[in-house]
């Protein structure tokens, strides 16, 4: 039974989150390391932290006729939503608001990254700016409605939109075993709303880093710790949807579910450099032609056996 | 002691670098990337994200400008070096960091849009500040809005101008197209050529050198020219696949390049090689975000002056990287040749033709490439074809000397 816990997780689980987030980071510097032929060595993981202190020292940035308050306020949504989104991730047994309608709000954070993503593509008044922000739009298009097929499917095999009863209606087999088009469709997602790796259209080198091309200092950190924070938080959420939450033998609960996250999160990480960029010009023509009507006839499995139950 | 201090040596320790290669640079851009890859310290996209600036190649007056305008936008703690030779790339990236670390070069006074003209230009990202038919309208910030024109189902529309160009990341440097865009489509491209300020004309582009030496009646072997023709496609497809954000094969195509150079013998490369080229030519995504981009027949591209694999590729982006791939694993397995250079084998370009070096005839075919493309499929066809900005720089004399 998922109860919400007490005072002390409402800072443990951002601490959490940012463990993950790092030790992501860290991974992908490793992997990193191994394709440009360096030593892969503790010094090489952690070496990306250091952009930590470099971006916080770096010399705030001006542009001419920005958009201020929108720029900032997009800055600050992504990382802010990534934060927001794992409050009703269960940790073992435990969330920090086991909400009703978790699902629900776990997706309402995600589309904040959206408008998050525009503004500070629209804030500096710059054109790569602009078009990596407009890219992201037209990346959410695409991802967006087999994403939340693929949410939905999970909620309709549970019947129910919290998080910790999908976590357990699992008892025997987990979701991604009778629905694993919607495990890959969410898995997608997440890459998609990290925009990192094959979903980093929005921030392609093509266009100078786009929405991230005139940030510098306390902007650019804050906008590739919400890539992080997000994907780690989107492997998170995957073991209650998919992966029967903290259930398992042998360990605690809580040991289940950071070992589960661990997993999704090192699968995410490989994926990252192993494929080129998705234009979102050539994805949307999939999303719509095939996943959507996939993650449809998947969502409606589910539908037909909670109906015969 | 204070913490503005340790801050600064965490800046020094892993500093963003913006490479800039100046036209002829190649030979001290190959070095600076190489030490840049072994030692950890990322190339930079834009001079926001960047700490130092390193401008690679011999000094181009004609760009100076447009350098200058580049280190403006760069953000404090910075430093800034020219190293015009390879062996120069090591000290000149030391003294860069030496100099982050000390207090003094926080200039705070500086700030990014400190040219003073107000209108934001980056080289290679240009905003909505260029002034074309703007109908006069302005904005308080001295910025004129976004003008419209039809589109191709004749809606009046936006159009943004952006030039691509001379410097942005994975870009020959030189030449600059200005694009004329409404969403994300390209309704106008102009390439404007670098012009003479750019290249003396002097020097023999890097890649076409062995080519060169041998039309001068110096004697080449096959090997060491398929060395330095194999390293050349693989260069070019580091680039076309960092364009394409596959930042994993990019690395290896730069490493596999940078090995070529170093002389490692073909019996070590081969099997590297192999995995690379059949991963990233068999690779169905890859084609499948590539495929009917820029499409250039074989006897079009004759027509207008180009050899080489472009020309043999006869078709559209997969076609063209694919025959760089295949060019690449035949070479590798002529690294061992000793026979003299026949007269008739080709260039990483092809074969200078009409006093120019073919370089000069892909740039050309560009605008006409790239009018109805969107913003990303530009990027890839520019790179798929990958006009050398040494031998724009080197157009004129380079050739005629020697036909």
């Amino acid at each position: 039974m998922t109860e919400t816990a007490s005072w002390w997780s409402l800072p443990a689980a951002p601490a959490l989150l940012l463990t993950g987030a790092v030790l992501a980071v860290a991974g992908d510097a490793l992997l990193a390391a191994r394709d440009a032929g360096r030593p892969r060595t503790v010094a090489a993981a952690v070496r990306p932290l250091l952009e930590v202190v470099r971006l916080l020292a770096a010399q705030p940035r001006r542009m001419p006729a920005p958009d201020r308050l929108l720029w900032r306020s997009g800055v600050v949504t992504v990382p802010v939503a990534a934060v927001l989104s794992v409050l009703v991730v269960p940790f073992g047994h435990r969330a920090v608001a086991d909400l009703s309608v978790g699902v629900v709000w776990f997706n309402a954070m995600e589309v904040l990254t959206w408008a998050g993503l525009w503004l500070a593509g629209w804030g500096p008044n710059a054109a790569f700016s602009l078009i990596g922000g407009y890219r992201f739009v037209a990346q959410g298009l695409a991802y967006e409605l087999p994403l939340m097929f693929a949410l939905i499917s999970a909620a309709t095999g549970a019947q129910s939109l919290r998080v910790g009863e999908i976590a357990e209606a699992q008892q025997g087999l987990w979701f991604a075993v009778w629905m694993p088009v919607a495990f890959v469709v969410y898995l997608a997602g997440v890459l998609a709303f990290s925009f990192l790796g094959p979903f980093g259209y929005p921030v392609g080198r093509d266009i100078a880093s786009g929405v991230l091309g005139e940030t510098s200092g306390v902007d650019r950190l804050l906008l590739q710790a919400g890539r992080w924070l997000w994907l780690t938080s989107g492997a998170a959420m995957a073991v209650p949807l998919f992966l029967g939450g903290g259930a398992g033998p042998g360990l605690p609960a809580w040991a289940w579910s950071a070992l589960k996250t661990l997993l999704v999160l090192a699968l995410l990480v490989w994926v990252l450099r192993r494929l080129p960029v998705l234009r979102a010009d050539r994805y949307v023509e999939l999303a719509w032609v095939v996943l959507v009507p996939l993650s449809i006839l998947q969502a409606l499995v589910p539908a037909l056996v909670v109906l015969n139950r | 002691m204070d913490l503005t201090a340790g801050a600064l040596r965490a800046v020094a320790a892993r500093p963003h670098v913006l490479l800039v290669a100046t036209p002829g640079g190649t030979a001290a851009r190959l070095a600076a990337e190489r030490r840049l890859r072994l030692d950890d310290l990322p190339l930079a996209r834009t001079p926001a994200e960047a700490d130092i600036l390193l401008v690679a190649g011999p000094d181009r007056p004609g760009l100076r400008p447009a350098v200058d305008r580049l280190w403006q936008h760069l953000p404090a703690p910075r430093a800034r070096a020219h190293a015009a030779t390879p062996d120069a790339i090591g000290p000149a990236l030391e003294r860069c960091r030496t100099d982050l670390t000390r207090p003094s070069r926080v200039d705070a006074g500086h700030s990014s849009d400190g040219d003073g003209n107000g209108n934001g230009n980056h080289e290679g990202h240009k905003g909505h500040g260029d002034h074309h038919d703007h109908g006069g309208m302005e904005m308080p910030a001295g910025l004129p809005m976004a003008g419209t024109g039809p589109d191709r189902d004749g809606l009046e529309l936006d159009q943004l101008h952006i030039a691509l160009g001379p410097f942005l990341i994975d870009w020959p440097t030189g030449p600059t197209v200005r694009l004329t865009l409404q969403g994300d489509v390209i309704q106008r491209a102009e390439l404007e050529e670098p012009g003479e300020q750019l290249g003396d004309g002097g020097d023999v582009p890097f890649w076409a050198e062995p080519w060169a030496r041998a039309a001068e009646g110096e004697r080449i072997g096959i090997g060491q020219a398929a060395r330095r023709r194999a390293a050349a496609q693989l260069d070019s497809l580091g680039r076309l696949l960092a364009v394409a954000g596959w930042a994993g094969e990019a690395t290896t195509a730069r490493r596999l390049r940078d090995d070529l150079l170093d002389g490692a013998p073909g019996a070590a490369l081969r099997p590297g090689v192999r995995r690379f080229a059949r991963r990233v030519g068999r690779s169905r995504t890859l084609y499948w975000l590539t495929r009917g981009l820029g499409p250039l027949a074989g006897s079009r591209a004759r027509a207008a002056g180009v050899g080489g694999p472009a020309a043999r590729a006869d078709g559209d982006v997969p076609a063209r990287y694919r025959t760089w791939l295949a060019d690449v694993v035949r070479d590798v397995d002529r690294l061992a040749e000793t026979a003299p250079l026949p007269a008739d084998e080709e260039g990483p370009r092809g074969r200078p033709a009409g006093g120019e070096w073919p370089s000069a005839a892909l740039a050309r075919l560009l605008p006409d490439l790239l009018e109805g493309a969107e913003l990303a499929a530009a990027r890839l066809i520019v790179a798929s074809l990958d006009p050398d900005p040494d031998e724009l720089a080197a157009a004129a004399r380079g050739v005629t000397a020697r036909d």
